[in-house]
């Protein structure tokens, strides 16, 4: 049986092959299901962006904002031009289904890329193909990840922005990972996140940079290629927008950005903030039945909780992971920063997870989750434990008509958090024992200094 | 100020012409089995200062009250409305962004509508390019009586020593239905005012200067009536011109007719927050065998419960619900706000429904899924909200040249009819709740967050917040003080420098 396991990991075209046929037997199936029953196998968001994209192409409203809650860059309705296409019968569902090729399409290359960074850049002991394939598999048939993309949720894309720009940083591509950078952040606006760990990794001497000695800190800091990331990706994300703007006007804006930024966030989700927001958003007119203003303390030092929540969001995945950590290993500080920015979020719900598993296959070879079984059984049992513990009051609440918001989903949401936060922890701490992923020339080390390193 | 009052019977309940005594301006009898309807015309000099100030710097204004009490009726007024009040309403500029709107001010004299204020945000405005003859804007608010505009008349529409004229005028919170019509074009009010079928005394006096004109009809059918018609015979009186009614018979087209069917709504157990409503009708056989009909339901959903129209377009999801199509939507509905921040009252939509294609009459059910929006918190963590029936009707073809105005009973701006043609005839459902059950507004409970729990909310998210950062930063610093921000202090560190 162990046999067979590496045989098969030892044959990219197999492990590719399998993750290829995981897809299709999926959407194939998505179609059945779709065709036969009344519930949909096809994720309601695809049909947003579908609508997105015949509102752009076959209208006479020509944008894809004609569409409610498409909250997206107008690229990814564009990119979907062929969903429009009128054609009879079983073509026409092909290229209905055209979106959701795409999105598993993307899949398997965020998956290649991947098995590039660690075959390249990976720890030694995840250098060799079978050991990429292997890891590079936790992505590839991971049937949560193929479920979502088959689905028709577009996160796949970002999947593999996020994993080209990681490899782009990584063998030093600096203007092509420069634009990544400004398409993600013009995507989803999260990947800015990333910003200051690759500026911060990309300093002069790993860019292979000689200083004199006195060169002051400045200089040494605003090195050329640093200079090129800012410019190319301001420009990328920049260009973007205002083609955009000059397409589409301020729906695009409203829709795209500052609908996060004004959007309250009441419904259930997995947020430690959830019951507050809820509560806060409602707190007017609670209190303009009530006549006691203020009873319900939503304040904190003096300031509004929900206001004052993204300082440790950014402060966590922005500045402190990012110094501590980009120098040390790059992905494991992406996947950490990414870990802290959808946990201290106030919005959480289960397609943002997918925004860090991008990162566990680079993660897990070095990570103590794995060198110690117990404590890596321990973090995934508590992390799906929590979860559960939260759907199970979701679905009391949603489906049952139960008053769950006080304790139940309120204590479920803390005690998910809280593992989050722990889980968060050992990643951070496995970024000092975790062996130099990187190394400038790209040249394997030798197993004997991993282990050191790993003590 | 015109006066015609209209008794409808059957013909079981007919009481002998002699028994009728017409005496002066006014006409007595025994007390009589029928549906009764009040309709006034009235120029507007005779209203009252305030809305005659308010009609004249209006276009249209329609207000439709339906009771939220189960009644039967007859004949001519057979229509239904989900109960409520519902505000048609055309303003003489056309545009939301105009002067400040006159129609709030006067609504919330009258219902508590909240929400309403100067501009029409409250309003939703009905699609201008389907039929012209709808008005521009809609309303609705779940209102259970009106007994705050029968005060109104009550002070405003009679002398202040009339007594019997009070006393009239606060009776109409015991009406069925209440219609109020207003347009620039004929220049009048007309209020409506109907009394469901019960036993009530036949007597009625006239000022001197009303025309009052009484009716008592049954239907008739002897004549060749056709299915848009309605034949009618009885007595008719004109008050102080006649000294005996006189004998009619004649038949009119009518718009609205009885199916002769009933059907009933309750939402299915348990209600969650995306709550089913079904409908249980009890005949699936279409009024007319040789005309093209369908069975529609029309919903008036206050801003607490909406339908969403992506999920009602999969025509297999759409029959899982024996549901044909969404027909209409109002626009915007926004499918994700919180009630309390609403300004828009809410939304109307039309379903059709797909009946079993058998050839025999069944009764069915029908699904509408719905979904509730997030209210403000309680003690005790519920909050009632109220959801009216629908009305439910099938709408037939009717034959070409049916001129349903010629009917001296025509009933239009209902909201329903304005997304039809005009040559559609509807054949009404009766609703008809489970025993026991008189009413005709859903009430349920939801959950909304318990305020008696609220307390702990706030310092404790701020505390496990804080916990779980100092806890991340914890670490950050444990892995700063053992190896800086560099590169690890590592084998891998002095291979580097090697290099």
């Amino acid at each position: 049986m162990a046999n067979i396991i590496s045989a098969f990991f030892s044959y990219p075209l197999l492990v590719f092959g399998s993750a290829f046929l995981l897809r299709a037997i999926l959407l194939v199936y998505g179609l059945w299901q779709d065709a036969n029953s009344p519930l949909k196998y096809t994720d309601i968001d695809y049909m947003v962006f579908t609508d997105a994209a015949r509102l752009t192409f076959n209208s006479p409203a020509r944008s894809p904002y004609a569409r409610e809650t498409y909250r997206y860059t107008p690229l990814l309705a564009w990119l979907l031009y062929p969903t429009t296409l009128p054609a009879p019968g079983a073509a026409g569902v092909f290229w209905f289904s055209f979106g959701k090729v795409l999105f598993a399409a993307a899949d398997l290359a965020a998956g290649w890329l991947l098995v590039r960074v660690l075959r390249r850049h990976g720890p030694p002991a995840a250098r060799t193909e079978a050991a990429a394939l292997r890891y590079a598999s936790i992505w590839l048939l991971n049937p949560m990840v193929a479920t979502i993309s088959t689905r028709g949720s577009s996160e796949g894309l970002l999947g593999v922005l996020v994993t080209a720009l990681l490899y782009a940083v990584l063998e030093r591509r600096v203007t092509l990972a420069a634009a990544l950078l400004g398409l993600g952040v013009h995507f989803k606006i999260y990947p800015f996140i990333y910003a200051p760990a690759i500026v911060w990794w990309m300093d002069g001497e790993r860019m292979g940079r000689q200083f004199a000695a006195g060169t002051s800190l400045l200089r040494r800091f605003l090195t050329p290629e640093r200079l090129r990331l800012a410019i190319v990706s301001l420009a990328t994300f920049l260009g973007l927008n205002i083609a955009m703007y000059a397409l589409y006007g301020r729906e695009f804006l409203q829709h795209t950005f500052l609908h996060h930024v004004t959007r309250i966030d009441h419904r259930h989700n997995f947020s430690p903030y959830n019951v507050l927001l809820y509560l806060t958003s409602a707190e007017p007119y609670v209190t303009a039945q009530s006549g006691e203003a203020g009873a319900w303390g939503t304040e904190f030092l003096g300031l509004r909780i929900e206001s004052v929540a993204f300082v440790p969001q950014l402060l966590l995945s922005c500045v402190l992971i990012p110094l501590v950590g980009a120098k040390k290993d790059l992905a494991t500080t992406m996947l950490a920063q990414t870990f802290a920015f959808v946990t201290f979020n106030k919005v959480c719900t289960s397609q943002y997870f997918l925004w860090y598993m991008v990162f566990l296959p680079l993660y897990l070879p070095s990570s103590s989750l794995l060198r110690r079984p117990g404590l890596g059984v321990s973090a995934l049992a508590l992390w799906v434990a929590t979860q559960g513990l939260w759907l199970q009051q979701g679905y009391n609440l949603e489906f049952l008509g139960q008053s769950t918001f006080m304790p139940g989903l309120f204590y479920a949401s803390l005690a998910f958090f809280l593992v989050n936060c722990w889980i968060l922890g050992i990643i951070i701490g496995d970024l000092q024992g975790s062996p130099e992923a990187d190394v400038s020339t790209g040249a394997p080390k030798s197993v004997g200094q991993s282990k050191t390193a790993a003590k | 100020m015109r006066q015609r009052t209209t008794f409808f019977h059957r013909d079981e309940d007919a009481i002998q012409p002699s028994s009728i005594k017409v005496k002066g301006r006014s006409i007595s009898g025994p007390d009589i089995t029928a549906v009764r309807e009040d309709r006034f015309t009235l120029g507007l000099d005779e209203l009252p200062s305030d809305l005659k100030e308010l009609l004249t710097n209006i276009s249209e204004l329609h207000l439709r009250w339906a009771s939220p009490a189960r009644y039967d009726t007859l004949g001519p007024w057979t229509s239904r409305l989900p109960p409520g009040l519902h505000v048609f309403y055309t303003p003489q500029h056309d545009d939301a962004t105009g002067p400040r709107d006159p129609i709030c001010a006067f609504l919330r004299g009258f219902m508590p509508q909240e929400n309403c204020t100067d501009s029409l945000d409250h309003f939703s405005q009905l699609p201008y390019d389907r039929f012209s003859h709808a008005t521009a804007y809609q309303s609705y608010y779940p209102s259970r009586s009106i007994s705050a505009f029968a005060e109104y008349a009550s002070q405003y529409l009679c002398s202040a020593s009339d007594d019997g004229c009070k006393t009239r005028m606060r009776a109409l919170d015991q009406a069925k239905s209440f219609d109020f019509s207003y347009d620039t074009i004929s220049h009048v009010v007309k209020v409506t005012v109907l009394w469901g079928h019960q036993k009530q005394p036949l007597d009625i006096t006239s000022h001197s200067d009303h025309r009052v004109e009484v009716g008592l009809l049954v239907p008739d059918s002897t004549g060749a009536i056709e299915d848009h018609e309605l034949g009618v015979a009885g007595l008719l009186t004109i008050l102080g011109e006649d000294s005996n009614p006189s004998p009619v018979l004649f038949s009119f087209p009518a718009r609205h007719k009885s199916a002769g069917a009933t059907f009933s709504a309750e939402f299915l157990s348990p209600l969650g927050l995306h709550p089913t409503m079904q409908l249980q009708v009890d005949s699936s056989e279409p009024p007319m065998k040789d005309s093209f009909c369908s069975l529609h339901a029309y919903f008036t959903l206050p801003n607490t419960i909406f339908a969403d129209k992506y999920q009602l377009d999969d025509p297999l999801f759409l029959a899982s619900k024996n549901l044909t199509a969404l027909r209409y939507i109002s626009q915007p509905i926004d499918l994700e706000a919180p009630s309390y921040v609403m300004k828009l009252w809410g939304s109307s939509l039309l379903l059709e429904l797909k009946p079993p294609a058998e050839d025999e009459a069944v009764a069915f059910t029908a699904e509408v899924p719905l979904h509730l929006r997030y209210q403000v918190p309680q003690d005790g963590g519920e909050e009632s909200v109220t959801t009216p029936y629908p009305a439910v009707f099938w709408a037939c073809a009717a034959e070409e040249g049916t001129k349903f105005p010629n009917s001296p009973f025509d009933r239009v701006n209902i909201g329903y009819d304005g997304l039809f043609g005009p040559r559609t005839l509807f054949w009404h459902l009766d609703p008809a709740p489970q025993e026991g059950v008189k009413d005709l507004m859903l009430t349920d409970s939801v959950p909304v967050l318990d305020l008696g729990q609220a307390l702990l909310i706030s310092p404790l998210t701020a505390a496990v917040v804080v916990a779980g950062f100092a806890w991340v930063v914890w670490k950050l610093v444990a892995v700063f003080m053992k190896s800086g921000y560099g590169a690890q202090q590592s084998p891998g560190r002095e291979v580097k420098k090697t290099q």
